[in-house]
């Protein structure tokens, strides 16, 4: 009985370990192609204690500035992309 | 991917790891966002990064696992430091990972080569008069 059910499922045992060990050991591992259910990770971003603009007290505007000084320079960003 | 965190512990451990060593050598900020986006790819990532502190000296990296776009966008000041085609071979570099399902290690990689490629080394003896 041993020899016929024990070592034999021994056998199956230590093979589905040595099959999922990694990926028990790494995590879930993204697939492209699937869904991706994740809900979204963002590191190093704002912090929280940055002022919402909309909400920031109006300055008073040196004599004979007007509303829209400061938006003559162009600020472009740059980067690139790319697609899998 | 199954339902919960995108990362374990140990992989946001390494990606924050790399984003300080991209810091560090570089002096900019950077950022990296993964997840689904609102709208295009493009706009939503530039929503990002108007979103940080400091967006013109930042370098936001923004991956969308479910749509297969990754979108590197540079401030203003930054782009100074990183140059377009800089970032395309970081992109390059991720995307190959990314497509093996390698995402941790594709953010990683990518994010040290954006560091070292926007590395400034020091100038030395700038002030000291040329000897012929």
């Amino acid at each position: 009985m041993l020899v016929f059910v024990g070592i034999p499922v021994l056998v199956v045992a230590v093979v589905a370990l040595l099959v999922f060990a990694p990926s028990i050991a790494h995590g879930p591992r993204y697939r492209p192609g699937l869904s991706w259910w994740a809900p979204p990770v963002w590191i190093n971003g704002p912090s929280a204690t940055k002022p919402d603009p909309a909400n920031l007290p109006e300055l008073p505007g040196a004599p004979g500035t007007n509303a829209t000084a400061g938006t003559g320079v162009a600020r472009t960003t740059g980067g690139a992309s790319a697609s899998w | 991917m199954p339902a919960g965190d995108a990362f374990t512990p140990d992989q946001l451990y390494d990606i924050e790891r790399a984003v300080r060593h991209a810091e560090e050598v570089s002096g900019l900020h950077f950022s990296v966002y993964v997840g689904g986006a609102d709208s295009e790819t493009r706009p939503f990532a530039l929503e990002l990064l108007n979103e940080l502190d400091d967006p013109d000296s930042s370098v936001l990296v923004y991956v969308d696992p479910a749509g297969r776009r990754l979108e590197i966008v540079t401030g203003w000041l930054a782009k100074r430091q990183l140059s377009d085609t800089s970032a395309g071979l970081a992109a390059l570099t991720m995307q190959t990972s990314f497509a093996t399902g390698d995402l941790t290690g594709g953010l990683v990689t990518g994010v040290q080569q954006l560091g070292e490629h926007a590395h400034q080394p020091p100038l030395l003896h700038a002030n000291e008069p040329h000897k012929q």
